[in-house]
């Protein structure tokens, strides 16, 4: 199976930052992002750290992707899809499918055994197109990945 | 109420990748694969109780358990504002309670507990993530006649944001 990054939210540590202050700040949203700015990846990376350890996964939702997936057959997808409903997948052709998913089900699929190859591919994909570092290596690097 | 759009699902980047595997690009089919991330102000917890009940969204919410409440905070119902006797109710009655609860806070009484006695008017702002298709479904259950005036013009403008952002999604649905 083959995993290719067709699109993700721009700036997703960021993105999960500022609804990690929405739920705690009375300040407007460009008021949020412009602190968050001045801040920097470090406070990006102490608050998606926090989040993880206290399993507040419901902020990663807003960090969004689609994949293309190539070489996965009809009896795989069905059995990712069924396992995790928040995955869409849609047929392209042959063996090749669409697939839009949130960091929440990657972090999710990641600690599944039937999901956890799939998510390899795809971290190993955000890896390769330097997408989302921090996120990477909080997530599924040795910490999270051993908790 | 203020709404902004703050990102969107890139749709010319899915239209290549069907582009390359010789694929006809179909709104309908592409319709769970195109997100929208909102920021939304100013609306009541009246409204934001009608818009969790859609529950293929996911929400971010400003808590009321650290934040403090304010009077001036709050909306009031068209119906109230043009009827004199219903505004100053409206009015005595958020004096009550907002001085009730500026008093529990004083004592000592976490604002977490302290906001059992606040209104459902009163304003608050979210974030919202969201594919287009649930979107159309609020679209189509929201703007409706039938549903309040606050929550239809919330309705609207995401459906109107939502357009601007991807025409090529939203020519199907049409105008009620």
């Amino acid at each position: 199976m083959k995993v290719s990054l067709v699109w993700s939210s721009p700036k997703p540590e960021m993105t999960i930052a500022v609804a990690m202050r929405r739920c705690y700040s009375t300040k407007v949203i460009e008021d949020i992002e412009a602190e968050l700015e001045k801040k920097g990846p470090e406070y990006w990376k102490f608050l998606l750290a926090k989040c993880l350890q206290d399993k507040s996964l419901d902020v990663l939702e807003h960090y969004t992707m689609s994949l293309l997936v190539e070489g996965a057959n009809e009896v795989e997808v069905s059995r990712l899809v069924r396992r995790f409903p928040y995955i869409h997948a849609t047929h392209l052709k042959e063996t090749d499918w669409l697939f839009s998913v949130n960091a929440r089900t990657l972090v999710e699929l990641w600690k599944d055994s039937e999901g956890k190859s799939f998510a390899e591919s795809v971290v190993a994909e955000l890896d390769r197109k330097k997408v989302s570092p921090l996120f990477n290596e909080l997530a599924f690097g040795d910490v999270i990945h051993a908790h | 109420m203020r709404i902004k759009l703050l990102y969107n699902t890139d749709v010319e980047a899915l239209k290549k990748v069907l582009d390359m595997k010789g694929v006809p690009f179909d709104p309908e089919a592409m319709m769970d694969h195109v997100v929208y991330m909102f920021e939304i102000e100013d609306c009541s917890r009246v409204t934001t109780h009608q818009l969790v009940r859609h529950r293929v969204a996911s929400y971010d919410q400003e808590s009321q358990r650290f934040s403090a409440a304010t009077k001036e905070g709050v909306v009031t119902p068209p119906s109230i504002q043009t009827n004199e006797a219903a505004s100053r109710a409206y009015e005595e009655a958020l004096q009550t309670v907002y001085s009730a609860y500026e008093k529990m806070v004083t004592a000592g009484v976490p604002k977490e507990d302290a906001r059992y006695i606040l209104p459902t008017a009163i304003k608050t702002k979210l974030v919202m993530t969201i594919n287009a298709r649930s979107l159309m479904h609020i679209v189509w259950q929201r703007t409706a006649l039938q549903a309040q005036w606050e929550i239809r013009e919330l309705a609207t403008s995401l459906r109107d944001l939502a357009r601007e952002a991807t025409p090529e999604l939203w020519t199907k649905i049409m105008e009620r």
